[in-house]
């Protein structure tokens, strides 16, 4: 599979490695008093989604439609929101801390696209050939890396009240924080939160204005429609939760995770549901 | 529901017992609801009307008792304990119709869910949403959002997110409820070729109810379009695979990926190697006759027009079958049907021209002609080997084969397959299987042409998928067609009285949502989050 893989489809290979690259450079970046290291595993980071944009590029040409069609084809597009996403944070955090974590999660979602292969060019039904189809995927997977980030920094948070180690890397300057200032882990968590709900709300009633004008329907229980109100509901009692409660330290950790969690399922294990064969949303093998 | 941070509270034993009280109410107002709906259910069947009727009632008697009772009602139901409540038992709620299947015959419930099916059906679970349990809850949320906005009411810039989101809530959840009360959707099947409508067959939930209503306009569909993809060639590659259909196990061969018929090499994903080391467009197998060291002899003769080759005991002839070419070892007796035979004997080298009224006798030579060049003996082989190729007729993609030349395990083998007849390259055993394939007749578009005219007013429209047609109050959908019957046209026709409001409420909702987590955070000055409050002692008000 890995010739296969490496031969027929190099740029998906070639980004894949980059990213396991990158994430090696930043768990080196944790024990390392150099900058070399973080600094390569940025670099890396770049340098995958600058290639995972040629990925999707290339396949949007050669397929002549978004590609969003498919399982293989969103879990490609999930590791580019997470990678993109992951690099404006690091700039604007000014840390290199939770890079580990964003690389496992690029480098994940393209392992599972190569264990599901799934890469065959699909035509696009009637159905989703509608101008809401871009902006819907686009919106829901951009919340979906925001709220993956937040999980990441979540466990790091989590991590470092229990693990000196992990709590060390948290104010140490050189490799992973950039600033020399103690990191809000805290705050840094509930902001990628914060804009993950904004684009899952937008999400979310995109969805459901496009459901209106292909069927008529606004609202029709399907289950990824109902899955996706729960999540929005968690992230809604984690916002809430934080402002009216004050919910600070591992209780919002945790929270931020479970949400992440349900996420998950809403985005891959809906299709185990008994009601999934009727639902429009499932992705279905070729 | 509410945002406000509780910094200063009573003192703790008073803090406790408010609590207590709040977590207390909060308990029965939620599994009150539930429990009310669950009893109230067994006289009133579920259904949109019974999911509107009774939250906008249920809604309005508690925030009227919250108004008029004297306690901590009106602040339980803007507090955040009883609403994380009411949001985790309305997510209980949506889960569960994720897990039950919704809205079946009776009958399937006692087939899938043998052991629990009574108790779904008890308790209407096979109609989740538009139930009397959940219509409580829905009523305790309306309820909820009304008490909350209530009491931020003046609302100033600095929390004007909140009370935003709380109108969309309202806005869209009013619009959803005239949307489910006064809204009418049905079927509309037309025929083109000026087939004509004046009514819908209503449907619910997809099902005819048999009651019809009458549009105010006529419609006709003058056209109905079934667009389809091209047609393309592919080199499928099938894996065999375990699946499970209708309960059943068995292995089925999925394909795993597919690639463009050129050649090149290319790896498949089990390792092996392939190529298309011949691409025929518009394939033929032509007869081929060649010299030979040993073996018959053979000629080449053409016959109106046509070449034929030709060994002992074989022969041909004209197609209105007056005329006959047969070539032996010694002369050949003639046919007994056509007019006139010629007959080539290889040994004699002779040729005889047999009709009825006599025959003529010529020595055989290579490029004799005969009867006026009717036939012609272009060749002459004294030994010869009999062997086909294969080859295109045009350059057109009118009947394409290719030859996969394959490498498994380094070792090559070549075979030849025809997309009109595909059948699979084994691999691996007959786990694995290289196909040559056509896609053809996967729909690209539906697309009715309509004419709609009400009074002096007439308007026509494409109506597909995505790209609905409105006239005279009424929204028609594209959302059927009949590969069969390329003239049928299946229109969903709605009257939604109630989905502007939907959508307004979305837009103050999404508007809302950002003002709250970013406006306001800045007009506060350095954002709502810098300090963590303190423990919150009772609920917090609004």
């Amino acid at each position: 599979m890995l010739q296969y893989v490496l031969i027929e489809h190099p740029f998906f290979a070639l980004t894949s490695l980059l990213y396991l690259a990158s994430t090696i450079a930043y768990g080196v970046a944790w024990v390392s008093e150099s900058r070399l290291p973080g600094r390569a595993g940025t670099s890396l980071m770049v340098a995958g989604v600058v290639l995972n944009t040629a990925v999707i590029a290339g396949r949007w040409l050669e397929a002549g439609r978004a590609p969003f069609k498919s399982l293989f084809e969103s879990l490609v597009f999930f590791a580019f929101c997470i990678a993109l996403l992951y690099v404006v944070f690091e700039r604007l955090y000014k840390t290199r801390l939770f890079g580990v974590a964003a690389g496992l999660m690029t480098f994940g979602s393209m392992a599972y696209a190569l264990a599901k292969w799934d890469a065959e060019i699909v035509k696009l039904p009637p159905a989703l050939q509608s101008g809401w189809f871009v902006p819907h995927v686009m919106v829901y997977f951009v919340g979906y890396a925001a709220v993956a980030i937040a999980t990441g920094v979540a466990v790091v948070q989590l991590l470092a009240s229990r693990i000196p180690f992990v709590h060390r890397l948290t104010t140490m300057k050189a490799g992973s924080v950039l600033s020399g200032e103690p990191l809000d882990l805290d705050r840094i968590a509930y902001d990628a939160v914060r804009f993950g709900f904004v684009l899952l709300t937008i999400g979310l009633l995109v969805g459901s204005v496009w459901a209106k004008s292909a069927w008529g329907d606004f609202w029709v229980w399907d289950p990824k429609e109902n899955w996706s109100l729960v999540t929005w509901l968690i992230y809604g009692a984690y916002l809430h939760l934080r402002k009216v409660r004050g919910w600070r330290g591992d209780r919002a950790a945790w929270l931020a995770i479970i949400g992440f969690a349900v996420v998950m399922f809403t985005y891959l294990g809906i299709s185990i549901l008994p009601t999934a064969e009727e639902s429009a949303h499932v992705y279905t093998n070729t | 529901m509410s945002t406000t941070p509780t910094t200063t509270g009573p003192a703790p034993e008073a803090t406790a017992s408010a609590a207590e009280r709040e977590a207390g109410l909060t308990t029965l107002l939620v599994f009150g609801a539930m429990t009310v709906g669950a009893v109230l259910q067994i006289w009133i069947p579920p259904g949109p009307t019974t999911l509107v009727a009774a939250t906008g009632i249920a809604s309005l008697v508690v925030l009227g008792l919250s108004f008029v009772v004297p306690g901590r009602l009106r602040s339980t139901l803007s507090g955040f304990r009883f609403v994380s409540s009411l949001l985790i038992a309305l997510a209980f709620f949506a889960i569960l119709g994720t897990l039950i299947l919704q809205g079946k015959p009776a009958e399937l419930y006692r087939a899938k869910y043998p052991a629990v099916a009574g108790l779904i059906l008890a308790l209407r679970f096979d109609d989740i949403f538009h139930g009397l349990p959940y219509a409580g809850l829905m009523a305790l949320f309306g309820a909820g959002i009304l008490a909350s906005a209530s009491l931020r009411w003046p609302v100033s810039a600095r929390r004007a997110g909140f009370f935003i989101v709380h109108v969309g809530l309202l806005i869209s959840g009013a619009g959803a409820a005239a949307s489910s009360m006064l809204s009418v959707r049905g079927r509309v099947d037309l025929f083109a070729g000026g087939d004509v409508a004046h009514q819908v067959r209503v449907t619910r939930s997809g099902v005819p109810t048999g009651a019809r209503e009458d549009l105010p306009f006529q419609l006709k569909l003058d056209q109905f379009d079934l667009v389809n993809y091209e047609t393309e060639y592919r080199v499928g590659f099938y894996e065999k695979t375990r699946i499970v259909r209708e309960g059943v196990a068995m292995d089925d061969y999925k394909l795993r990926t597919s690639f463009d018929p050129d050649l090149d090499w290319h790896r498949l994903p089990q390792g092996d190697r392939f190529r298309l080391k011949a691409i025929y467009p518009d394939f033929e197998l032509v007869q081929r006759m060649s010299p030979a060291a040993a073996g018959p002899p053979a000629m080449l003769v053409t016959l109106a027009g046509r070449p034929h080759w030709l060994q002992p005991g074989e022969s041909a002839m004209t197609p209105d079958g007056t005329l006959a070419v047969l070539f032996g070892e010694q002369r050949p007796a003639p046919a007994p049907g056509p007019s006139t035979s010629v007959l080539v004997s290889a040994t004699e080298q002779q040729v005889v021209v047999h009709r009825a009224d006599g025959d003529a006798t010529l020595p055989l030579t290579g490029g004799l002609s005969l009867l006026g060049g009717a036939v012609r003996i272009d060749q002459l082989l004294a030994h010869s080997a009999r062997g086909a190729v294969y080859q295109t007729r045009s350059s057109e993609w009118r009947n394409p084969a290719v030859v996969f030349e394959t490498e498994l395990n380094g070792r090559p083998a070549e075979q030849l397959a025809t997309a009109a007849q595909p059948r699979g390259v084994f691999l691996r055993d007959g786990r694995a299987a290289l196909v040559f394939e056509k896609r053809e007749k996967e729909v690209k578009a539906f697309l009715s042409h309509v004419t709609a005219g009400q009074g002096p007013t007439m308007a026509r429209a494409i109506i597909s998928v995505n790209d609905p047609f409105e006239f005279g109050g009424w929204t028609l959908y594209q959302v059927n067609y009949n590969p069969e019957d390329p003239t049928y046209s299946g229109l969903e026709a709605v009257r939604d009285p109630g989905v502007l409001w939907v959508f307004v409420g979305f837009a103050l909702i999404c508007a809302g949502v950002f003002y709250m987590l970013y406006i306001e955070p800045r007009m506060r000055g350095g954002g709502i989050d810098r300090q963590a409050p303190s423990a919150p002692s009772a609920p917090a008000p609004s």
